[in-house]
């Protein structure tokens, strides 16, 4: 079989290599941001903040790759659906990398505020937790493994489980008088940025999923949503669009 | 179509009438729920001599939708469409098996009569081909020769053709110009409404854009959103992006080479909504193609 389009599925395959280039980053920031939580490691802090500015720009240059070969290239079937999905995931992985950022900043804030071992410990979890999502969506993506990126899903809620966890621990530990509100504010907010960092993961998952089978999650609401509006009469509460005739698509 | 909803392709022996298929008659889940099926292709395999240039293909054309045919050269897509208004008639060794149901009725009964046929399924080639007359007589030719004598009548169908093609602006002061001396999307379009001025029910088109610059291309693919209203289209093409513009569903055929013979056979390997088969094909052998890993 001969292969036709070469430049542009070797154009293709660096949009996808750039992309797990910029996720790997982000797993391997993970564990940095959580040992500058726990260590107070201000300079380590400080390298995670200043790196997100080259993430943004990888992110950005990325972007606009997949734009040009929207434009240039006019991809369909899986190659639509790859350069489609590349758009989005890309965007996940910016948007990690920014609360990888975050919880930097937050171990700024707390700087100097000695935490018990079980919140300690629960950081420690929270962060091989998201870590295994990250590597885990990226490896499904390597691999067009759609049963690997629903796994995802599944391994995420243990990762929230951990949140409520944590949650009761800070409140433990305000009461027991060892942490004050100010750090128990900051530690809420951190769990929710590792909670956060494993929905990222489960999105690119899906995005996966729809590269590998064309399906998207909101296909089931979309089918709950039909099925009350066709079947129990509920009216939809945005107006409709008001979409051109098929015939007259191409005015 | 000489009544509302009955239709005619006979004009010598017994007339057959036939009335549009209802969407009870479907003959498989994928038929008449969106539209009346023109043509029902069943098992339809053309041969030349002993050659089997295109093997058991089967879908269903329906009516006042485009219907893109993509495939490599050899696929036989031209070969298919050329069935359609019995084209292939005209090659003395052309051989058709299987049936094409058109409304029902079967294409090659010998009881049709081919004319008539064409006259119903007409038909715009790749190169443009106006005849060396006016363009008032290009027009006017199908009607006169259907027998349409009176000057404002057939002023009424030239007019009428030559505005439904989208033409009608740029050469109503100088119909008695040569259709030669138009430019070639021009000549297209005039082809148009040549074909359209018989009053037929299915336009047949094969590479209609290729011969044509981009502005007359977007001209005509405008043109057929404007007519599929009132017509049926089948197109076939090369240029993958225009199917995917233009048509509502798309047969993709491809080749299989017969490893004794070593020649080619073609093969419809999917039919299904265009934007199907431009996002999601059912068929590796589609998704090559369409992506171009494959040619």
């Amino acid at each position: 079989m001969d292969e036709l389009r070469r430049t542009y599925h070797d154009d293709l395959s660096q949009a996808k290599d750039e992309l797990v280039r910029l996720a790997a980053v982000v797993t391997e920031s993970i564990p940095r941001a959580t040992a500058v939580l726990l260590d107070g490691d201000l300079e380590g802090a400080d390298y995670i903040i200043r790196g997100d500015d080259e993430i943004d720009a990888r992110a950005l240059d990325l972007e606009e790759h997949c734009y040009q070969i929207l434009a240039l290239q006019a991809p369909v079937a899986t190659d639509l659906r790859q350069v489609v999905a590349l758009t989005k995931m890309v965007a996940e992985v910016e948007r990690s990398a920014d609360l990888l950022c975050n919880i930097c900043k937050a171990a700024r804030r707390i700087y100097g505020h000695e935490l018990d071992p079980k919140l300690r410990g629960i950081i420690a979890r929270m962060g091989e937790q998201a870590q295994q999502l990250y590597d885990a969506a990226i490896e499904s993506f390597v691999e067009n493994d759609a049963a690997k990126a629903a796994a995802v899903d599944d391994m995420d809620s243990y990762l929230d489980g951990l949140q409520k966890q944590f949650v009761q621990a800070i409140f433990e530990s305000h009461a027991a008088g060892r942490i004050d509100l100010q750090v128990a504010v900051q530690l809420a907010v951190v769990a929710r940025f590792y909670e956060r960092i494993g929905d990222h993961a489960v999105n690119i998952g899906e995005r996966v999923r729809f590269v590998v089978t064309g399906w998207l999650p909101e296909h089931k609401g979309a089918a709950r949503f039909k099925y009350r509006t066709d079947v129990t009469g509920e009216i939809p509460r945005i107006p409709a669009a008001s979409l051109p005739d098929a015939a007259d698509g191409h005015d | 179509m000489t009544e509302q909803g009955v239709t005619s392709v006979t004009d010598q022996g017994p007339t057959i009438r036939i009335d549009e298929p209802r969407a009870g008659d479907a003959p498989s889940e994928t038929t008449a729920v969106d539209g009346h099926v023109v043509f029902d292709v069943r098992d339809l395999s053309v041969y030349y001599g002993p050659f089997r240039a295109v093997r058991d293909a089967n879908l269903h054309i329906r009516q006042h939708e485009i219907t893109a045919f993509i495939g490599p050269s050899g696929c036989g897509k031209t070969t298919v469409l050329r069935c359609f208004n019995r084209m292939n008639d005209f090659i003395e060794t052309a051989r058709v098996e299987g049936t094409i149901n058109y409304h029902g009725v079967d294409l090659y009964d010998p009881q049709v009569n081919s004319t008539e046929v064409r006259r119903r399924i007409g038909m715009v080639f790749q190169k443009p081909n106006p005849f060396p007359k006016s363009i008032y007589d290009n027009v006017a030719y199908g009607p006169r020769l259907a027998g349409m004598k009176k000057k404002a009548e057939l002023d009424d169908v030239v007019e009428k053709s030559l505005r439904g093609a989208a033409l009608w602006d740029e050469v109503k002061d100088r119909l008695k110009n040569s259709g030669l001396g138009l430019s070639g999307g021009q000549q297209q379009r005039l082809c148009i409404a040549r074909a359209i001025a018989v009053d037929p029910e299915v336009i047949l088109m094969d590479e209609p854009c290729s011969a044509l610059d981009p502005i007359a291309t977007a001209r005509i693919e405008d043109l057929m959103q404007e007519i599929k209203s009132k017509f049926t289209i089948v197109i076939v093409t090369h240029n993958m992006q225009q199917a995917a513009r233009v048509s509502d569903r798309t047969a993709f055929f491809t080749t299989e080479v017969n490893p004794e013979s070593d020649r080619r056979t073609g093969v419809l390997v999917e039919y299904d909504l265009t934007k199907k088969i431009f996002s999601n094909p059912g068929d590796e052998r589609t998704e090559q193609y369409v992506t171009g890993r494959f040619g």
